[in-house]
């Protein structure tokens, strides 16, 4: 088996192949910045990141601003709510919006087999965020879509990323999503800044650790 | 059995051929009226379905199987570009999505269809993590006695007048559905996997209490079960010897209430002793080679 994904600059150890991991906390204690980064996986490695909630120029801000090199040669992103924005530098294709699943998942694969036909065998996959998949259709649709996602990063030794805001939600249906991962990071606001700490992972750290959610790399 | 759906017969027997040569079962048809007629007389695991059919669409077979068979696992296998395909009425349907053009797409298709099987990616509810072992157990204890069911309407009848509600089941719980052996005070036959508490109930040790379901997204979205007169739930989980939870004990009311700990154990009991029963009744048959209710 390949070498597991790595964190440059987190305090992560490297994740499985394979693997699906669930990014909850707030937005605003950097969560989010977390999930992006995770998914930064260099110029050896593709991204397929689904914006749901924010288009894609505003993502590739964000993305620039922790130091996420968004190269349309490596990264593509599935935008759920723009109209098309033909300024941006990465693959953007658009889908009608964060209800429909079906699109979004289809449109995934599909960038998913370009980048193994170009050439990557690794390739990282986020969806941020979840939370708005979820307040715009059931449970039940969101919890297949994820898992059949999920399935797919499994078949493709790949790494899943899906930002949770578990404010927004009731446990359960956090807790139901966070099923089909095989592991979950949890990010609070800390006294001197963002926190992570992890569960469900080998050899991650399970009590609250520091982190810089925007440093570059 | 795979139902494999595509009005151009060259294409549908290949595709057909691919996956016999892998080791699947497989029907084909050309039409989604003829799709929905198979699926309703055939028990089928995986649609593998083009997108333009002569009487609607692919999108639109997979939306009627999600209402029907949800788990059945969904392959869009087409020469139809993403672009032109409308998926918005059908955005909760959730497929896999593979072209066709591709030069070795059958060989993908035959691994897509593998995996999805193999990991059952495309039920709505978590999978335990030990479900085939559990399957395995499950089939050991497949009883369809008139004794059974007597020896369980008994205890779930004591069980309603013990806890004051409506209702008490005995039910288990299969691979897309779960089956009631016993249903007192309500009149429930089986439930797919996906709408059913007792689903998310064994993937927990302990007795799972849902005060008021209006209150769980996991359950209220369809109001299903508040028509059904299910407010209340606690349900706990019949556990094989070897630790497989199989099926699950459970009782509903039609209005919100609280549950004690001393009503958790004595609901835990409950499921033990509907365990036992399947438990001596499978050591009956393999001591009697077989033999029917004794």
């Amino acid at each position: 088996m390949s070498d597991g994904y790595a964190f440059d600059g987190l305090p992560l150890e490297a994740i499985r192949p394979g693997t699906s991991v669930l990014v909850s906390g707030p937005t605003h204690a950097g969560t989010r910045n977390l999930a992006l980064r995770m998914l930064d996986g260099g110029d050896a490695e593709a991204s397929i990141i689904v914006t749901t909630n924010q288009r894609a120029a505003r993502l590739a801000e964000d993305c620039e601003r922790v130091g996420f090199d968004i190269d349309p040669g490596r990264v593509a992103v599935v935008d759920c709510v723009g109209e098309e924005d033909e300024d941006v530098a990465a693959r953007v294709v658009p889908v009608s919006g964060p209800a429909d699943l079906t699109g979004i998942g289809m449109r995934y694969s599909k960038l998913s087999r370009e980048f193994k036909s170009d050439g990557f065998d690794r390739v990282r996959t986020g969806v941020v965020s979840v939370s708005t998949l979820v307040s715009f259709g059931e449970l039940r649709s969101v919890a297949r879509f994820i898992h059949t996602m999920v399935g797919h990063i499994n078949s493709i030794d790949g790494l899943g990323v899906l930002f949770i805001d578990p404010s927004t939600h009731d446990e359960r249906t956090v807790n139901t999503l966070a099923q089909f991962c095989g592991g979950r990071i949890e990010v609070r606001d800390g006294e001197n800044g963002p926190e992570l700490r992890a569960r469900g992972l080998a050899d991650q750290p399970r009590e609250w650790t520091s982190f810089d959610p925007t440093s570059e790399r | 059995m795979i139902l494999c759906v595509d009005p151009d017969a060259d294409a549908l027997a290949a595709t057909e051929a691919a996956l016999a040569d892998a080791g699947f079962d497989t029907v084909g048809c050309g039409s989604l009226s003829a799709a929905l007629e198979r699926l309703d007389s055939t028990m089928v695991d995986c649609l593998v379905t083009e997108y333009e059919l002569p009487d609607g669409t692919g999108m639109e077979l997979i939306g009627e199987v999600r209402e029907t068979t949800p788990d059945v696992a969904c392959i869009l296998f087409t020469d139809t570009p993403i672009e032109v395909m409308d998926t918005t009425a059908v955005g909760a349907a959730v497929a896999e999505y593979l072209p066709k053009e591709a030069p070795d797409a059958r060989s993908e298709l035959v691994e897509l269809v593998e995996h999805s099987l193999v990991f059952r990616s495309q039920t709505a509810y978590p999978v335990p993590e030990n479900e085939d072992a559990r399957l395995a157990a499950l089939a050991r204890y497949a009883d369809d006695s008139e004794a059974l069911k007597a020896s369980f309407d008994r205890l779930t009848e004591l069980a309603a007048a013990l806890f004051d509600l409506n209702t008490a089941t005995v039910g288990l719980i299969h691979a897309h559905e779960e089956e009631f052996i016993a249903c007192h005070g309500a009149d429930l036959d089986t439930l797919d996997r996906e709408k059913s508490i007792c689903t998310y109930t064994i993937l927990e040790e302990e007795v799972t209490v849902i005060p008021d379901v209006r209150d769980d997204p996991r359950f209220n979205a369809d109001g299903r079960l508040e028509a059904a007169g299910i407010r209340f739930y606690a349900g706990a989980p019949v556990v094989t010897p070897d630790g497989q939870a199989i099926g699950v004990f459970c009782l509903h009311d039609d209005e919100s209430r609280s549950f004690s700990t001393r009503d958790r154990e004595l609901l835990k009991l409950l499921a033990e002793e509907a365990m036992e029963q399947l438990e001596l009744r499978r050591q009956l048959r393999e001591a009697t080679g077989g033999a029917p209710d004794v």
